[in-house]
């Protein structure tokens, strides 16, 4: 529908949990276009074990049903000790602290970790290239500003719900 | 002496903001004769007892914000819309009435029915009640994940979620930081900042008063689009 999915099953897609929120519940029709979109790419979406972790678990309904279904799965990415990798969660920090007026120190490192998950994933895996998810705008620019400055601007790109599945018109969304 | 009643623990001072402070006490001056007047006081009270009733009844808060949104509207519209039975509505719409909520035009066939938004702001408790705050609430009446908030967290931590909510639909913050500033787990604050996304996307063409809620980011939302249906909100989804 006049959006063109960058999905694609070239790249791997690492999902950030708040995807999985913003999608809903798995009845919910956001939930199916996102769903679509991704068996449409012929893409497993790859959830890290740290993000999910941190979130308190696989067992939430909406991120089990995926990895039931076959296009979500858990994967286990090394905490970012590479020199490049650190750096870029940095860089994504004090980007999140300006994009929030926060001092750094208030970001959270889950929010910033992202980034240096993403860059020590490329190295590690030497990958064709990396697709990011994630619905916060402050740590999409974060990640965005890491990938640049480290020059992984070809092998990593950033997206939101919305380049995904399109922007919600609102006809999903019970008012009342 | 009872120490209990004075002593006041972090959840009493979750601001709406989200952040936790403590609070300033208000200065004297604020009371004054004529606010104290036995009869201003006497008008005060029985706009404090429908706010109350409002706050303590969603189902009774989810017609008045249908009609404050969409009035005029019918009684077999609020039924249609909100799902609700005929003896129910009639009963809801009733009560709004003899609160003085809801205005009644009987001279129309079917009678057709408006509300006054209501807003409440005391700076120094932090409060704010605006049309947008009382939809968040009675959206539990119809949304899992708000009732499960409510259950575990109140009011005053649905509010500050509601702030954080706008907040990040606008970009000013993210999810996890919602999380840390309203003291929930991240799960938490993920869920209920998508639940609470109807009322923004409402209450920012609805409300007249959402810029008291958002005067830094009542523009910069991204939002779900409304404009369907002319004024008149999507029906629900079928039954199953």
């Amino acid at each position: 529908m006049g959006h063109a999915n960058p999905l694609s099953a070239e790249k791997d897609v690492l999902v950030d949990a708040n995807i999985f929120f913003a999608i809903g519940h798995p009845t919910n029709p956001q939930y199916a276009r996102f769903r679509s979109a991704v068996r449409n790419a012929g893409v497993v979406v790859k959830l890290p074990q740290r993000v999910i972790g941190e979130l308190g678990g696989s067992d939430t309904e909406r991120v089990r049903t995926a990895i039931d279904e076959g296009w979500a799965e858990i994967i286990d990415v090394p905490a970012p000790t590479d020199g490049d990798a650190v750096a870029a969660s940095d860089i994504a920090m004090r980007t999140i602290a300006a994009e929030t007026d926060q001092p750094e120190h208030e970001v959270e490192k889950t929010d910033a970790i992202l980034a240096g998950l993403v860059v020590q994933y490329v190295r590690d895996r030497s990958t064709r290239g990396v697709i990011v998810l994630t619905d916060d705008q402050p740590a999409r620019e974060g990640i965005k500003n890491a990938v640049t400055a480290q020059g992984y601007t070809d092998a990593i790109s950033v997206y939101g719900l919305a380049d995904i599945i399109g922007d919600d018109p609102g006809d999903s969304m019970r008012l009342i | 002496m009872d120490f209990e009643q004075v002593t006041m623990t972090a959840d009493d001072r979750v601001r709406p903001d989200g952040g936790i402070d403590a609070l300033d006490p208000p200065p004297t001056d604020i009371m004054d004769e004529e606010t104290l007047e036995p009869k201003a006081l006497a008008q005060n009270a029985p706009k404090l007892e429908i706010v109350m009733q409002l706050l303590n009844q969603p189902a009774l808060t989810r017609v008045y914000v249908y009609v404050c949104y969409w009035g005029p509207v019918s009684p077999p519209e609020i039924m249609d819309a909100l799902e609700l039975s005929k003896s129910t509505a009639y009963e809801y719409v009733d009560r709004l009435v003899d609160f003085g909520l809801v205005d009644r035009d009987e001279s129309t066939r079917p009678q057709q029915l408006t509300a006054e938004p209501l807003i409440i702001v005391e700076q120094y408790a932090p409060i704010v009640i605006t049309p947008t705050v009382l939809h968040a609430l009675a959206l539990q009446e119809v949304d899992d994940d708000i009732d499960y908030f409510l259950d575990r967290y109140g009011t005053g931590k649905l509010i500050a979620a509601l702030r954080g909510a706008g907040l990040h639909f606008a970009g000013k913050t993210t999810q996890r930081m919602v999380a840390t500033d309203i003291d929930v787990r991240e799960t938490e604050a993920m869920m209920i900042i998508y639940a609470l996304q109807p009322a923004l996307a409402v209450g920012r063409e609805h409300d007249p008063f959402f810029e008291y809620l958002f005067p830094d980011v009542a523009d910069q939302m991204e939002l779900p689009d409304l404009d369907g249906a002319d004024g008149a909100p999507a029906k629900s989804e079928p039954h199953e």
